[in-house]
């Protein structure tokens, strides 16, 4: 099967994840599209969403050669033993791509003519999308199969961003959702929902959203297996018609949701311990 | 707040009468700077402030997700201004202008504003904020007309006997009427309000509108929707089922007005755009009459029209100022009042609805509006809500005014009370994920 995977940038620790995953179990990609490591929006979002001091230790990180305590070099701990190699840890997806024998393309926008210029290219029968920008049909039909994204929440039930958070407030199982991308927010036909079965184990929101992450691409990798050898299909989504997307929450949100994975962290302790 | 005189005049003659006022007003402030030398430098310094804002302000999707002031803070901050901007009278100002100071006394906003500022009381335990709601309430009973009604436009703008009666204005000095009358338990108060209810009804139009020489531009307007919840609130207090029916026939009418996308029609305002202001009033009046009257399809209305602006904010991190039929074409400015009154009825659907993503864009929203309070400058201009952003858009240009302190402090207050409310009430119960 022929995998292009889509990146918000070189740097993409899920990204590289994503492709020693599929590359270990056989499926080693034809290409990646990224997006300029230094890219605006990429940027903007990322300081929103982490802060300015966790930003430049992460470019520190991934930019500055370092030796040892290779831990310290990952944000999400959860991605080590992919992202383990030779003594150190692949830095970007351009060591990823040296090691397993596959190309990097790096565009400002992966809607570009000249990004579906390399795509049509590389003929892919699956794209992964682990980051970048909105994409838009002509990219979307390019692929035989389809764009496939790893969505952190159930769906039809939790559309949008923060899921794992939303799902936590309201009560909706927390886990995550392989589907195909269409025009839509998150509204693509489903190739499979996984609930996460240790959600009541995270220390806290980030945890949980670590280790979403590596078991989506777990997940994710088990899936294109399967649609290499034609044992899965694509179901559509139902409650089209309702609105169930959802936004980046307010920190005073986060504070409740953190709160109720505690809770649900001491009712798993509890059991355990009357168990 | 209507922007002028509720003076009735049809067609071309009217709209020369508009474009005269706006000359004679743009006049007047450009003037100002004459008479008041010292208010250049606090003009100049927030032109300079607006204009390096919004050209290096980069909105993105993780915008206005994190504190960056506490809404205790900002929220005394506003009271302040509210309670500097009373004037010796005991009315408070419309408006402080960068160019020409503090306006005169406005009867409309200081009748709205006495809920708020009994609400800051309950809430900080602040009794400032009472005796400037028990002055104010004395001052609006000193203007009340022989037939009930209460005058338009802003106090010593006409001699008292020129003043037309203004349905608008009625309504919103009723408002704070009813809250004071519950709060004092005055009878003079209670049979002001009486006499202010029973000339609604009398001037309402058969279909449940108001228009005639006492509404703004002789037209019927869907914003005063406003007027149906204070009716529907005068009801509850003097324990009379007529103005309650009154503001159900008004309701009736608005909700008829409702487009499939959420637009209403019937704004109705000749030489205005359709300022997010209006269009929050409509969706304010509706949804805090239709929670009274118990009416699901009016929440069910307003939440459908409220769901299409939270998209567009949680999207662009933004509500234009104005726009055109069906939300099109949205304005590159914002308008604060109207942002401050959609996080009210955001925070208030999410009060009746249990969806947590109302909350959550008011969250936003009114950290948006935190960060555009001043925090520094002279009296007029510290805690106070300019009508756009920036500060020379088109709505009330160059000026902080009176009702967009009065409906951010609701929002925060709301945000207060709901959010203490929520945490309160968090006996979460176990993840169903849980192993």
């Amino acid at each position: 099967m022929r995998i292009v995977i889509l990146c918000s940038s070189v740097y993409s620790e899920t990204a590289c994840a994503m492709a020693v995953r599929l590359s270990e179990s056989g499926h080693v990609p034809v290409g990646a599209i990224a997006l300029p490591a230094a890219n605006r929006g990429t940027l903007l979002r990322k300081l929103g969403q982490w802060g300015a001091t966790d930003v430049i230790r992460y470019a520190g990180a991934k930019l500055i050669p370092q030796r040892g305590d290779e831990q310290a070099r990952i944000r999400n701990p959860y991605l080590q033993p992919l992202l383990k190699h030779k003594g150190g840890i692949f830095r970007s997806l351009r060591e990823v791509a040296k090691c397993y024998d596959f190309v990097v393309a790096v565009f400002d926008d992966q809607n570009s003519t000249d990004s579906t210029k390399q795509l049509k290219a590389w003929s892919p029968d699956l794209i992964i999308f682990t980051g970048g920008n909105i994409l838009r049909k002509p990219l979307l039909d390019l692929p035989r199969l389809g764009v496939l994204n790893v969505h952190l929440g159930m769906l039809p039930e939790v559309r949008g961003m923060s899921s794992p958070e939303w799902s936590l407030l309201n009560d909706v199982p927390v886990g995550i959702t392989i589907h195909y991308i269409n025009e839509g927010i998150d509204t693509g036909p489903i190739l499979q929902r996984c609930e996460f079965p240790d959600a009541a184990r995270c220390a806290s929101l980030s945890n949980l959203r670590n280790r979403l992450i590596a078991f989506g691409i777990e997940k994710a990798a088990e899936v294109v297996a399967n649609l290499d050898r034609g044992a899965i299909s694509a179901t559509p989504q139902s409650h089209l018609n309702e609105d169930r997307q959802f936004f980046v929450m307010h920190e005073w949100l986060q504070a409740r949701a953190s709160e109720r994975l505690a809770q649900s962290q001491s009712a798993a302790t509890a059991r355990t311990i009357n168990a | 707040m209507n922007g002028s005189n509720d003076n009735a005049m049809p067609g071309q003659i009217a709209r020369t009468q508009i474009a005269k006022a706006q000359i004679a007003k743009a006049m007047t402030e450009a003037t100002g700077l004459l008479r008041g030398p010292q208010r250049a430098l606090p003009l100049i310094q927030r032109l300079v402030s607006d204009k390096l804002h919004s050209t290096f302000e980069q909105r993105h999707l993780y915008s206005y997700t994190t504190t960056k002031r506490p809404s205790g803070d900002a929220l005394n901050s506003l009271l302040r201004w509210i309670i500097e901007a009373q004037r010796p009278d005991g009315g408070i100002a419309a408006y402080y202008s960068l160019l020409t100071g503090y306006s005169q006394s406005y009867p409309e906003v200081t009748g709205y504003l006495v809920p708020t500022l009994y609400d800051f009381a309950r809430a900080t335990g602040d009794n400032r904020a009472v005796s400037v709601a028990e002055s104010a309430t004395r001052w609006l009973l000193s203007l009340q007309m022989p037939t009930g009604a209460f005058p338009g436009g802003l106090h010593g703008g006409l001699a008292t006997h020129e003043s037309q009666p203004s349905v608008f204005n009625t309504g919103q000095i009723l408002q704070g009427l009813v809250r004071a009358h519950a709060e004092t338990n005055r009878t003079d108060t209670l049979q002001a309000a009486v006499a202010a209810g029973d000339w609604l009804i009398k001037v309402q139009q058969p279909d449940g509108s108001w228009s005639g020489p006492a509404a703004y531009q002789n037209a019927a307007h869907t914003y005063y929707s406003m007027v149906a919840w204070a009716l529907a609130e005068l009801s509850d207090d003097a324990g009379d089922r007529q103005y309650g029916f009154a503001a159900e026939r008004n309701l009736d009418w608005v909700l008829s007005q409702f487009r499939p996308s959420g637009w209403i029609d019937g704004i109705n305002l000749q030489g205005h755009p359709n300022y997010l202001h209006f269009i929050a009033y409509v969706l304010q009046g509706v949804l805090e009459c239709g929670i009274l009257r118990q009416r699901n399809d009016a929440i069910e209305a307003v939440a459908k029209s409220s769901w299409v602006l939270l998209r567009k904010f949680e999207t662009n991190k933004f509500l234009p100022g104005a726009f055109d039929t069906d939300f099109k074409n949205g304005q590159h400015f914002t308008c604060l009042t109207g942002d401050a009154q959609i996080s009210c009825v955001w925070l208030r659907l999410f009060e009746v609805t249990g969806d947590l993503r109302y909350l959550n864009a008011a969250l936003k929203m009114n950290e948006m509006l935190k960060q555009l309070i001043p925090t520094r400058g002279g009296r007029g201009i510290v805690g106070g809500v300019s009508g756009s952003h920036p500060i020379w858009s088109l709505y009330q240009p160059l000026r902080y005014i009176s009702w967009g302190n009065k409906f951010f402090a609701d929002a925060l207050l709301l945000e207060r009370r709901l959010t203490r409310s929520f945490a309160a009430s968090g006996a979460f119960e176990a993840l169903p994920c849980a192993s």
